[in-house]
């Protein structure tokens, strides 16, 4: 049942990324030329309307929270890292599945590279895992928490801002 | 090439942001957050167990990430439904579509396929590199993560863009040296 509740969610959101273009190489790498914004007004879109569902179900007990730790500057680090092969692959790791089944044969190769990227990390980790967690390790920290108030007075207000900046920010040919 | 019909989303990016921020608000209150990343590490613990399972079982990171050596879980299950529902939407839509160098590439770097393979493939590697170490990609850290308000997704995300950019930027000659 869980599994089956995996698969369509999973689907459900490999189709939302197909439909919207997000695995289409061309619209990534215009938006992160900045020339076609419209990838980045989606994730705009996607998150505004999580932060206030996201928030909305807290508030009333129903949200099943995960929080990333975090560590600094280890996870600066990793978004750099992240964002040389987001750029030169053209895919992010869901996307680039995305991309693969819908005949990109140079998405085959970025999942290919992902699953060899993936093991050469898991190998290093012992090694890694003293750079990344002996220093500035700060653990699960949202901002809600730190200011010590409730997610819901901050998710509105932000996740306003973030929809307003997706309807504000041009899209294709605006800029 | 991609001609421009398979370019051309057939979701408007209200549409697309307010499926995709659906299916996170649905995943949360069910199960948890979406995710990627992960499973490209579940998937090599699981295949190399089957052929070298001494050196798996001594890789700790695999152990712990995979749990019991299967792919019948939901985190796995979630990340297979995610070609398989642009499959069919692609093929629904009349959009599916083989090549191996996409336009933009190719008016940069040329029609030379296995190039193009090879940086894809260097790409990717970095990619998941990038991701096991942040521990999330953009699913999970930049839309689940910040969507939570968590300080290690805001960080992450902030240098993924800010490096993203400067990468693509340079890397498609848009600061001079444009062939």
């Amino acid at each position: 049942m869980k599994l089956m509740l995996g698969l369509v969610l999973g689907m459900l959101f490999g189709a939302a990324l197909q439909l919207s273009g997000a695995s289409s190489h061309t619209k990534i790498i215009q938006a992160l030329r900045l020339k076609d914004l419209t990838i980045i007004k989606l994730i705009l879109a996607a998150i505004g309307v999580g932060l206030i569902g996201v928030h909305l179900l807290d508030l009333l007990g129903l949200a099943h929270m995960k929080v990333k730790d975090l560590f600094l500057p280890g996870m600066a680090v990793a978004g750099l890292i992240f964002g040389v092969g987001f750029a030169v692959t053209g895919y992010c790791p869901g996307t680039a599945l995305a991309a693969a089944a819908e005949g990109k044969v140079d998405a085959w190769f970025a999942v290919l590279g992902g699953l060899c990227g993936a093991l050469v990390f898991a190998i290093m980790f012992p090694d890694l895992e003293a750079f990344l967690f002996s220093v500035g390790r700060y653990g699960p920290v949202t901002i809600h928490h730190s200011l010590g108030m409730q997610g819901i007075i901050l998710a509105v207000p932000l996740g306003g801002l973030f929809l307003w900046l997706a309807a504000k920010l041009p899209g294709t040919g605006g800029g | 090439m991609e001609s421009q019909s398979h370019v051309n989303p057939i979701f408007p990016w209200w549409a697309g942001g307010l499926a995709i921020g659906i299916v996170l608000i649905v995943a949360v209150a069910l199960v948890q957050p979406i995710g990627v990343s992960t499973q490209y590490v579940v998937l090599d613990g699981v295949l190399l167990h089957q052929v070298l399972p001494s050196f798996v079982e001594q890789t700790p990171y695999l152990e712990e990430t995979t749990e019991g050596w299967t792919l019948a879980t939901y985190e796995f299950f979630f990340a297979l439904g995610i070609p398989i529902g642009a499959f069919l939407s692609a093929l629904a839509t009349n959009r599916f579509s083989t090549r191996v160098v996409p336009r933009e590439w190719a008016r940069r770097f040329g029609m030379m396929s296995g190039r193009r393979l090879v940086w894809s493939f260097i790409g990717g590697f970095i990619l998941l590199f990038g991701a096991r170490f942040g521990g999330g990609c953009t699913s999970g850290h930049m839309i689940s993560g910040v969507s939570q308000l968590a300080v290690s997704s805001l960080v992450f995300s902030s240098t993924l863009f800010g490096s993203a950019i400067v990468t693509a930027r340079w890397l498609y000659g848009d600061w001079g040296g444009r062939r």
